[in-house]
């Protein structure tokens, strides 16, 4: 139990600091709202009570306990911008966005086990070289050029114009299916240089690991090696990478991705409330991917124990 | 030194890692041409019509202003270096001296210090992080580059921390440590030369996020603010795509792409030649 | 010894690459194994023994290294000729092998029973029922008085000597005609050397499996040994009855080797 306490205390250090980064960024730094709610023409009394209402007037130590408390409570505000409840813009927007990037993010660790898989079968073959090729040249090329490209081969009169080119209306499987295509493919071709030469180097080590070739030694055939030896030694560096990615690409591709096609999930909201200096609403998210990182910390942790009966 | 012929012999046998060094070397002299004022020096100028097709006169056409194109991708080269050198230099710099005093002082207060601070901006979800600091320092020029050295330097430092505590084991580091040299002569002597294969391949990865995380930082607003970059014209060409004009796309992308593939070619042969073993992983 | 030996080498030679170039590491020797016998292969390391178990089987491959022979063979069959799935067959069922590192020569994610038991599920077609029996009982003969305790536990919970143990259960679980045994011993501290190896050969004994046995150790080699190949740069330079081997070397390398080793032993 030791190690699962340590994480979580560490944890907790992890979201100290990485709320009061946030905090100091965002809510110290960020950009100053009193005008934009009461307009340039205000009495000085009007904007002391702006001020106030904002919490502006306050010192930094207790703005930021203030924060922490609105944090551990989840009583997180209102929207500065359209004054709705913060608790409410997470609801309707984080599904959306986990919709939106849940089948590319598994599909693109799926499909990059298997290239994987397939080239450190064939280590040092034309087939590796060719997946290994592959890959350097997919990372070679940036999420917003495959997201155009993927918008005008498949959505566009100049392409297929299979898809609608932008937005979310969603009502349905059918009309969800039509949404999340195009934003999906994007996804798995961006993700899948990295993970695939990621995991090919992970199955790599492990092909090259003593047991294996005990193994061999006994008879083991080339399957029962990759998939049972190979793949369940390779479980730990797997899970890590997938969980510890899984708050990285919800929020930054969301981000993107979002803001790209016009699409209502949380990243489209966090990129507004940074432009319009929205503190309730960057404070949350923020906080919560804290919450959620550390969360994440201690859900691998015990996974690891299920895979590795050598970790205590 | 052999260690160094030994490395230059082996990328000469490495095609793609040859590739990758001829490609970068033909940008950097593109970026020098800039930077000397022999390329690229007409690409605010609204020369031409809106959009006018590939020609002559206008190598890939113009832009909605009438920009030319071709002129415009060039001297974004000189953008990409200046924007890959600086935060190259200093992500590894900055990764450089934290990953070695927490590996020199391993298991101490600064060694946690550091940890955490790796911990938190590791956990911070990148763009939001970057966008958060480019927003809080806006209308400064360096926010973009700033906000990528406070995020770039982890992997770097993680990976000399750990080399630093091995190093720091081995017999010749402990005798200097015996016969009572200062740690700060030990560490700039002996340590951090001996990590100098870790960095060179970590500013080339550097170099590489540096590149591509312009590019999406200047789409969504937060990125180079005024000069030109493959950034801000991807960011034009979204809108112009839909109205088949695709000069800007293809002009900023392929640009994009062949410099990309360039380093990533070279930093994969500075792996294999340097550090075959962590080439593996 | 019998007519036809248990495992035949004609003209043996390995090849790794390095660097893009090719090294010869064992070049072109032959031997016979008979059946039942308990053959050294001794001389001093990187004089290739271990490429040479390796080749014998069929564990040179890939980018590694190329192996070429004009006969590997096992009783009627031709090891050089067969293809990899050909091996699969034979590997840990007529022909098994015993490694230096028992620390790393388990996988550490399965269980010991589980590994011990495969052997027999995938040899001898035994369902799982069957092969989890069969596999206590082999750890029973192998020497632990626990077996139960053992299946239930992974590599990482035993010592060297019980992890070589369990190694050795594997390699003998099918009973094969040719042990190849890589320095079993050496990883392992005095104490448990002694008792490993016996084990290892009395079992062999038993099942009258003949010993491909690779060391350095003369004392191994004078204890239990019934003939011994010197190597050296990947030749064999000498083949002797492990007696005249110490009394009469003919080979001065061999000489050389003997008394050393009789110094250090002073």
């Amino acid at each position: 139990m030791k190690p699962l306490l340590r994480k979580l205390l560490q944890g907790l250090l992890l979201i100290l600091g990485v709320t009061l980064i946030s905090f100091l960024l965002m809510v110290w730094f960020g950009p100053d709202q009193t005008y934009t709610l009461i307009g340039k023409n205000a009495t000085a009394e009007q904007i002391a009570d702006i001020r106030q209402q904002l919490g502006y007037d306050q010192p930094f130590f207790k703005r930021y306990l203030d924060y922490l408390a609105s944090l551990a409570t989840l009583d997180l505000g209102t929207s500065n911008a359209s004054g709705e409840q913060v608790n409410k813009i997470l609801m309707r927007t984080v599904p959306v966005s986990l919709a939106l990037m849940v089948p590319g993010f598994i599909l693109g660790n799926l499909l990059g086990v298997a290239l994987g898989l397939s080239a450190a079968s064939h280590h040092g073959k034309w087939r590796d070289r060719l997946i290994s090729g592959l890959s350097v040249g997919g990372m070679s090329i940036s999420f917003l050029v495959v997201i155009i490209a993927f918008q005008v081969l498949l959505s566009t009169p100049y392409g297929l114009d299979l898809f609608p080119v932008r937005g979310w209306q969603v009502s349905g499987f059918g009309s969800y299916l039509q949404y999340v295509t195009v934003p999906t493919l994007a996804l798995i071709f961006v993700t899948l240089g990295y993970n695939t030469r990621f995991y090919r180097a992970v199955f790599i080590e492990e092909s090259g690991k003593d047991h294996i070739r005990t193994a061999r030694a006994y008879g083991a055939s080339n399957a029962e090696i990759l998939w049972k030896h190979v793949l369940k030694n390779s479980m730990v560096p797997i899970v890590t990478r997938v969980m510890f990615s899984i708050p990285l690409v919800v929020i930054s591709g969301s981000l993107l991705i979002e803001s790209y096609f016009g699409i209502p999930g949380i990243g489209l909201a966090t990129f507004e409330a940074i432009t319009s200096g929205d503190q309730p609403v960057l404070k949350a998210v923020v906080g919560l991917t804290a919450v959620a990182f550390v969360a994440i910390q201690v859900l691998s942790e015990m996974l690891y124990r299920l895979l590795d009966p050598r970790v205590v | 030194m052999s260690g160094r012929t030994d490395i230059l012999g082996k990328l000469k046998n490495d095609r793609a890692g040859l590739a990758g060094f001829l490609i970068v070397s033909l940008f950097f002299l593109l970026a020098l041409g800039v930077w000397l004022g022999w390329l690229g020096q007409g690409w605010s100028d609204a020369g031409g019509g809106r959009w006018e097709a590939p020609g002559a006169e206008h190598w890939f056409g113009t832009n909605v202003l009438g920009q030319d194109i071709f002129q415009r991708a060039v001297y974004s080269v000189r953008t990409a270096f200046e924007i890959g050198l600086v935060v190259a230099l200093f992500s590894t710099l900055v990764g450089a001296v934290l990953g070695a005093l927490a590996g020199w002082y391993s298991g101490s207060w600064v060694d946690g210090t550091v940890m955490w601070m790796k911990g938190v901006l590791d956990s911070i979800p990148f763009y939001l992080f970057v966008a958060a600091v480019a927003f809080a320092l806006q209308g400064q020029p360096w926010a973009m580059h700033l906000a990528m050295i406070a995020t770039f330097w982890t992997t770097t430092g993680r990976l000399v921390r750990a080399e630093v505590m091995k190093i720091k084991s081995m017999d010749y580091v402990r005798s200097a440590r015996s016969i009572g040299l200062h740690d700060s002569l030990i560490l700039a002597r002996h340590v951090l030369p001996n990590t100098s294969h870790i960095l060179l391949v970590q500013a080339t990865i550097a170099f590489v996020a540096a590149i591509k995380t312009e590019v999406i930082l200047s789409f969504l607003g937060l990125g180079v603010q005024d000069g030109v970059s493959w950034g801000l014209m991807l960011a034009e060409s979204t809108q112009e795509v839909l109205a088949g004009h695709f000069a800007n796309f293809v002009a900023a992308s392929g640009m994009l792409f062949l410099l990309l593939i360039g380093f990533n070619l070279l930093a994969d042969a500075l792996q294999d030649a340097l550090d075959p073993r962590q080439a593996a992983l | 010894m019998s007519a036809s030996p248990a495992l035949s080498v004609r003209n043996l030679s390995v090849y790794v690459r390095e660097d893009g170039m090719e090294r010869s590491v064992v070049d072109g020797i032959s031997f016979d194994l008979a059946a039942g016998e308990v053959l050294a292969l001794v001389g001093e390391s990187g004089c290739g023994k271990s490429k040479t178990a390796e080749a014998i089987m069929g564990l040179v491959s890939g980018a590694a290294g190329r192996v070429r022979a004009d006969a590997i063979g096992l009783g009627d069959l031709d090891l050089a000729a067969l293809g990899e799935r050909g091996l699969q067959k034979i590997r840990g069922c007529e022909i098994s092998m015993v490694f230096q590192e028992p620390l790393t020569a388990l996988d550490p994610v399965f269980s010991n029973g589980y590994q011990l038991a495969t052997q027999y599920r995938r040899h001898r077609g035994q369902s799982r029922k069957q092969s989890r029996d069969s596999a206590r009982e082999m750890l029973r003969r192998v020497g632990f008085p626990d077996p139960d305790r053992i299946m239930r536990s992974y590599p990482h919970q035993l010592s060297g000597g019980m992890r070589q143990r369990l190694v050795i259960a594997m390699a003998m679980a099918c009973k094969p005609r040719v042990l190849v045994a890589d320095e079993p011993s050496t990883a392992l501290d005095v104490t448990t050397q002694a008792q490993v190896l016996s084990q290892m050969i009395r079992m062999a004994r038993d099942t009258g499996t003949a010993i491909l046995l690779i060391t350095h150790d003369l004392g191994v080699v004078a204890q239990y040994c019934d003939r011994a190949l010197v190597m050296r740069r990947g030749q064999l330079v000498e083949d002797a009855a492990v007696t005249r081997l110490f009394s009469n070397p003919k080979h001065e390398y061999t000489s050389a080797l003997v008394s050393a080793a009789r110094e250090m032993r002073l």
